[in-house]
């Protein structure tokens, strides 16, 4: 008997484009067994940033628009919106970067929240920008040194990062969000629980559903993907307490 | 008997797979893969393991691409 199988709403044959033991690879294929679980493979459509996850489309096997840089939460607004004024209920998700959602395209992600927009967001935070080379980015937390601050964050210079989760907890259109991790084997369950509910309660057309996931960043941080999940069991998690920060069945 | 499939072809040798193995029945193999270190290989002499899966849900690239019982 066979107890875990590729999801097969990964594509035939896909290899994925991150570095060696990065968590996106993780993180898509949690979001690829809740597709299936839910069996919405053929209602789903993804919307894909700007960021190590640009090629998003080459490894799920669902409909997806690729917005750009920011823009990711205000593009599955014109989908979703689009598809139900023909009467269809898709589901849209959208799947990026900390600097895509949480800098460059924190408008459209605030403004979807306040809006209640019926969409899920999945926002993977590395603490840098990846992509690009590892310079510092929104949530990059004080005193890590990266490409554009070689002595550490420093609040004259740089200020402070921004708690994206608890942000998006206070928009009223928020109907569930949550921060979750992948270090770990009962964290990755509990991040796949999180995300389904997110995916389950767009379903109930409830509001805006969001999850932060840390993430590693191995290639950027210079650690081994072993001392990378160290180091977000020890540091991060301090600085990003995990857990459910909204959920309007609870309240 | 309980065992796992792995695609050598995807492995990049982060070896989280190694870490997550409850029983340690995931090592090291002598053959090199895509990113020039060592894959990893099943190797399970005690029939230890259970099916759990850990290591497949830990695998980033899904190149555990199945486990069985
Ligand atoms: C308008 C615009 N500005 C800048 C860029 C360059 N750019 C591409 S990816 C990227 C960083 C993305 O980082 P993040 O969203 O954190 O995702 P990660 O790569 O870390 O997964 C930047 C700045 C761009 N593509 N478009």
């Amino acid at each position: 008997m066979q107890t875990y199988a590729k999801p097969k709403s990964i594509k035939e044959n896909s290899s994925f484009t991150f570095c060696s033991g990065c968590d996106h690879g993780l993180a898509i294929k949690l979001v690829a067994q809740v597709i299936d679980e839910l069996n919405i493979q053929r209602d789903t459509i993804a919307v894909s940033s700007s960021g190590c996850s640009v090629f998003l489309y080459d490894f799920l096997d669902v409909d997806c628009v690729e917005a750009p840089h920011g823009r990711a939460c205000a593009v599955a607004t014109g989908v979703k919106r689009a598809h139900r004024a023909k009467g269809n209920n898709k589901i849209v998700f959208t799947y990026q970067g900390d600097g895509d959602f949480a800098s460059i395209g924190l408008g459209e992600s605030i403004h979807s929240a306040l809006r209640g927009e019926n969409i899920t967001a999945i926002c993977i935070n590395n603490t840098n920008y990846g992509m690009t080379g590892g310079q510092l980015g929104p949530t990059t937390p004080m005193g890590q040194i990266t490409a554009t601050s070689p002595l550490g964050r420093n609040k004259e210079y740089h200020g402070f990062p921004i708690q994206t989760v608890q942000h998006i907890a206070i928009c009223e259109g928020t109907c569930f969000c949550a921060r979750v991790a992948l270090y770990d084997i009962k964290n990755i369950y509990n991040a796949k629980k999180q995300i389904k509910k997110a995916f389950e309660y767009q379903q109930k057309g409830l509001g805006f559903s969001f999850v932060e996931i840390l993430s590693s960043c191995p290639t950027n941080w210079k650690l081994s993907p072993i001392d990378s999940h160290k180091k977000i069991e020890e540091e991060l998690t301090k600085i990003y307490p995990l857990g459910v920060y909204k959920d309007i069945d609870h309240e | 008997m309980a065992h796992i499939e792995i695609n050598s072809n995807l492995c990049k040798s982060c070896y989280l797979c190694i870490n997550a193995c409850p029983f340690g029945l995931i090592k090291k193999s002598a053959e090199t893969g895509k990113t020039g270190e060592y894959t990893v290989e099943f190797y399970d002499k005690e029939k230890k393991c259970t099916a759990c899966a850990s290591c497949a849900m830990s695998c980033p690239d899904i190149a555990i691409t199945g486990v069985f019982k």
